[in-house]
């Protein structure tokens, strides 16, 4: 795929760099002399091409070749640059998909309603984490008003690669530790003994915090 | 009429002052405080410190009860945003803005934003301008 992307910080050139390994064709418009020579200088030209110009502007849009692009992804730290870059895209060049970084989360909305595609805003994924881990706290809090010592965690079963292929009954799980219950995809499982993880798999432990922080530190340290 | 004006710009200024002294109700913001200087002492309007993007600001200002939007910040993609959520997501009645860069008139007119651009005005100004007294020579 071609993709243009307007912006060349931080996170328009980790972007470009990861869309490279994926062998896509990137061309990059970004306004300040400094970051294009460091996006010059870093990135593979056989892949990426730099522009020094205003993304937001006509003329630096089509001098960039954005009649050849199939993505067009706003990158830029200010919101309203990021809008005006994926309106002119769409309804001036016809670029089939418009993706905007926002910084504001109560943007997406607005930029959803005003045409672009896709909006992401990296707050908001920060704070959903930030979320679902205060829901666990909650429920911790709940859990341990009837018992001082039991607690329930979730683990990513990615991070340990070691459990998976082997059915639960041999991982040598420690007694007083047990998983209640696995997150696969939107399903949650009720393991048995012979049930085996899988790489994707999420798993809620539930036992004694002292036995769950040491089994998770041996989950770690293998 | 109850009029939200976003950016205390020299122009944002010189709007306050033509409403207010009308006996119209307005709201300015501006997100540099500083900005309010350009306002004379005394001005019957209220002033709202913060970024005329943020949807949470504009409700403030009172953006779901405005008559119109005058949007005339010094960057032109931050008119167009506002005037865009004015018109869009508020059907704010009367939303205006200015553009600073002749050719975004063409592009964003399309979008239904009624723009204004100061160095289109000045430069069909002096032509038209030029042309009459040469004509009447």
């Amino acid at each position: 795929m071609r993709i243009m992307i307007i912006g060349g910080g931080n996170v328009g050139f980790y972007l470009s760099k990861t869309l490279i390994a994926s062998k896509h064709k990137i061309m990059i418009i970004e306004e300040n002399p400094t970051h294009c020579e460091r996006l010059v200088s870093n990135l593979d030209s056989k892949w990426v091409e730099v522009f020094l110009g205003d993304g937001t502007e006509v003329n630096c849009l089509r001098d960039a070749g954005i009649h050849h692009a199939d993505v067009l992804i706003a990158v830029t730290g200010y919101d309203q640059n990021n809008l005006v870059a994926c309106q002119l895209a769409k309804d001036y060049f016809g670029v089939k998909k418009t993706i905007a970084r926002v910084k504001n989360p109560k943007n997406i909305r607005v930029f959803e309603k005003l045409g672009v595609d896709s909006v992401i805003s990296s707050t908001e994924s920060i704070a959903n984490v930030i979320n679902q881990e205060l829901e666990w706290n909650d429920v911790n809090k709940l859990i341990r008003e009837h018992s001082s010592s039991l607690r329930l965690r979730e683990v990513q079963v990615r991070q340990a690669p070691w459990l998976i292929h082997h059915p639960l009954k041999d991982l040598g799980i420690p007694k007083g530790i047990i998983i209640i219950a696995i997150l696969r995809r939107a399903q949650a499982i009720i393991p048995s003994g012979e049930t085996i993880l899988q790489e994707e798999d999420k798993i809620i432990l539930w036992g004694e915090e002292q036995l769950i922080s040491d089994f998770l530190h041996i989950l770690s340290a293998n | 009429m109850f009029l939200i004006i976003a950016g205390c710009t020299q122009v944002g200024a010189l709007l306050v002052k033509k409403f207010v002294d009308t006996g119209h109700n307005v709201v300015v913001i501006d997100r540099d405080k500083g900005n309010f200087d350009y306002l004379e002492t005394g001005c019957n309007c209220l002033m709202i410190h913060g970024m005329p993007i943020d949807e949470d600001v504009l409700k403030e200002a009172g953006i779901e009860r405005a008559d119109a939007l005058i949007a005339v910040t010094a960057e032109d993609n931050m008119n167009i945003m506002i005037s865009q959520i004015a018109k869009h997501l508020y059907h704010v009645p009367h939303v205006m803005m200015q553009a600073n860069h002749p050719e975004r008139q063409a592009v964003l007119s399309a979008k239904g934003l009624h723009m204004i651009c100061p160095i289109a005005l000045t430069a069909d100004h002096f032509y038209t301008s030029l042309l009459q007294k040469e004509n009447s020579i």
